[in-house]
């Protein structure tokens, strides 16, 4: 089984900065969301859903995964559900139920709401690697018995996610169970709800960290589709030892006025901001 | 005289009765392969156990991961830390996502009697019972253990089992069936309904006894083993044919079978008087021996029986 997109260089980038349209629109109209980190993941999910995950749907958009994705950062659930607008499978006029009441699009993924298409419901922190840990082993068990590909799980957890003990606690079982089929995926936007992260609670030297968890680690601009989907291109899924991209990203990715600017982690565009945002979007 | 079997020999050898029948069941443990007596499962079976160290958030979070893989997932470790320590992984990952992952809360109530209240779980009915999406067991012989956890790999969604590690009186004969939501009458008899909740249906059970041998009035015995789900109408009118109630647990009496109990004789004004024995609300259980703890709190068979006499004396 293949992407069924596979696309890549402008095409891609065209994707993500649909999607990073669809967060605005989604988040102005809603009058809430997190749009930053929605931002700043645009371009991962776009290289996953676009070219790297694999996967079939059918016409009832009923999707058969052989690789998963698990959004740990579930606060990024915008991200989310705008590049499942872009995939065709939402609706864009459903984006604008976006936090309202009966819609299928609550503030965090919601299996139930999405059914087939949301891997878990997250929300809480810490708790992607773990579950994604247990996915990737059932995957490992599943092609041994059936002598067959062994899926891929990919999991996007944010950086100041991090400090929660939980992911330690994953990935030291990730390398104890040598999940080489588990990419952990780091939105290391250096930005969380109250502050930079280094100001808050220093993760540096992140990469030493993982390492000494037994992690292969690799660093990529996150930020940028195409360098994403030629690292997980490049990787060895049969090699003992699970993985961790530093996807060295931008919150607020896209925008001028939200880059890096750490109220926009919990912040909507207003109408002028709107307009300028698209505008800036379309022309990038 | 009555036999004794641990609870934990029932559910192990249901699991491997099950595994061998083709059902492809994980269990994950939390360096708690003694604790949940795995070890002849694990024998049989070496690749279907997963023992993932001391951290058991990652065991549930893992647990939920492997069940979305396909798997029917076991967790078996100690109650308080299942509870405790992987509050929000049993919540989030397994109640709310639905995943099928059957969690066995080892030694729970004050099994660990003199480890005192880190190692005690009086609280494990009253959390599982605050979670949406999650039905609740408390088997009370190894029969029924068994019985249950045949429903529960048979049932597609989260499951708690409350277990132990002492050997409890086994109650059932090899015909008894477990019916999810129905309370499970032991004894038919009259004035008094007593209801016990698992571990402490032995204790309720020899009260009973002596208090028909002295009296020749036996009370009704209900083994409440299925909390959620919970056959209310069936519970009620129980209840509706007796003059008074006893309720008894090795559990708070917050959040408890009391507390259920007492909800729903007030929902239905069923007027009856009720005596709920089990730990002090709003205490941590003393530690000590489990003998001496059940006495303290009047949840063994003197102190219920006490509690029957003050009842049919009402």
């Amino acid at each position: 089984m293949e992407n069924p997109f596979k696309q890549s260089g402008d095409a891609l980038h065209r994707r993500a900065q649909e999607i990073r349209k669809k967060i605005c629109v989604m988040n102005a109209t809603a009058k809430s969301g997190h749009t930053g980190g929605d931002m700043s993941e645009a371009d991962i999910l776009a290289a996953l859903y676009f070219h790297v995950l694999r996967y079939e749907t059918d016409a009832n958009r009923s999707v058969r995964w052989h690789d998963e994705f698990i959004l740990s950062k579930g606060h990024g659930v915008g991200g989310l559900y705008a590049c499942f607008a872009e995939l065709g499978w939402l609706p864009d006029t459903e984006l604008l139920t976006y936090l309202k009441d009966d819609s299928r699009l609550p503030g965090h993924p919601v299996r139930q709401k999405l059914p087939g298409w949301v891997t878990v419901n997250t929300g809480g922190l810490g708790h992607g690697l773990p579950i994604a840990a247990g996915l990737a082993m059932a995957k490992q068990r599943h092609a041994a018995q059936h002598q067959g590909a062994t899926g891929r799980v990919f999991v996007l957890t944010g950086d100041g996610e991090l400090e929660e003990g939980s992911n330690w606690e994953a990935a030291m079982a990730a390398a104890h169970f040598e999940l080489s089929n588990l990419v952990v995926i780091v939105d290391r936007n250096r930005l969380q709800l109250a502050d930079f992260t280094h100001n808050i609670m220093d993760l540096d030297p992140l990469d030493e960290k993982f390492r000494a968890f037994g992690f292969e680690v690799h660093d990529v601009n996150g930020n940028q589709s195409d360098a994403i989907w030629k690292l997980m291109e490049s990787l060895d899924y049969d090699n003992r030892k699970p993985k961790v991209v530093i996807a060295h990203t931008i919150k607020g990715r896209g925008v001028s006025f939200m880059e890096n600017v750490p109220a926009w982690h919990h912040k909507f565009p207003d109408e002028d901001q709107l307009q300028q945002a698209l505008k800036e979007l379309d022309h990038a | 005289m009555r036999e004794y079997a641990d609870l934990r020999d029932g559910a192990v050898s249901a699991i491997g009765r099950l595994t061998a029948a083709g059902q492809d069941i994980i269990v994950m443990v939390a360096d708690s392969t003694s604790t949940s007596k795995i070890g002849a499962f694990m024998k049989d079976y070496p690749e279907r156990v997963i023992n993932v160290g001391i951290a058991e958030q990652n065991m549930v979070g893992m647990a939920a991961g492997l069940a979305l893989g396909g798997h029917i997932v076991f967790t078996a470790n100690a109650a308080p830390f299942l509870v405790g320590r992987a509050n929000e992984q049993v919540k989030n990952d397994v109640c709310y996502s639905a995943t099928n992952v059957k969690m066995l809360g080892l030694n729970a109530g004050v099994a660990y009697g003199p480890l005192a209240s880190t190692h005690h779980a009086i609280d494990d009915i009253s959390i599982m019972s605050g979670f949406g999406n999650v039905q609740i067991f408390a088997p009370c012989d190894e029969v029924e253990v068994a019985q249950m956890i045949d429903y529960a790999a048979s049932f597609d969604g989260p499951v708690y089992i409350r277990l132990d590690n002492a050997k409890f009186p086994v109650v059932h004969d090899a015909s008894y069936r477990f019916e999810p939501g129905r309370p499970d009458v032991l004894i038919e008899g009259s004035r008094v309904a007593v209801i016990a909740l698992g571990s402490v249906v032995g204790e309720a059970l020899d009260a009973c006894e002596a208090v028909q041998k002295e009296s020749g009035i036996a009370p009704t015995l209900v083994n409440l083993s299925s909390l959620r789900p919970l056959d209310q109408d069936a519970l009620a009118s129980i209840i509706e044919r007796h003059d008074s109630v006893v309720t008894v647990e090795e559990h708070s009496l917050h959040g408890g079978i009391g507390a259920t109990v007492a909800l729903l004789m007030a929902r239905r004004q069923i007027a009856r008087p009720l005596k709920t024995l089990g730990i002090t609300e709003g205490e941590f259980a003393h530690y000590g021996t489990r003998k001496g703890i059940r006495q303290h709190y009047g949840i063994d068979a003197a102190g219920i029986a006490n509690a029957i006499r003050a009842q049919c004396a009402n």
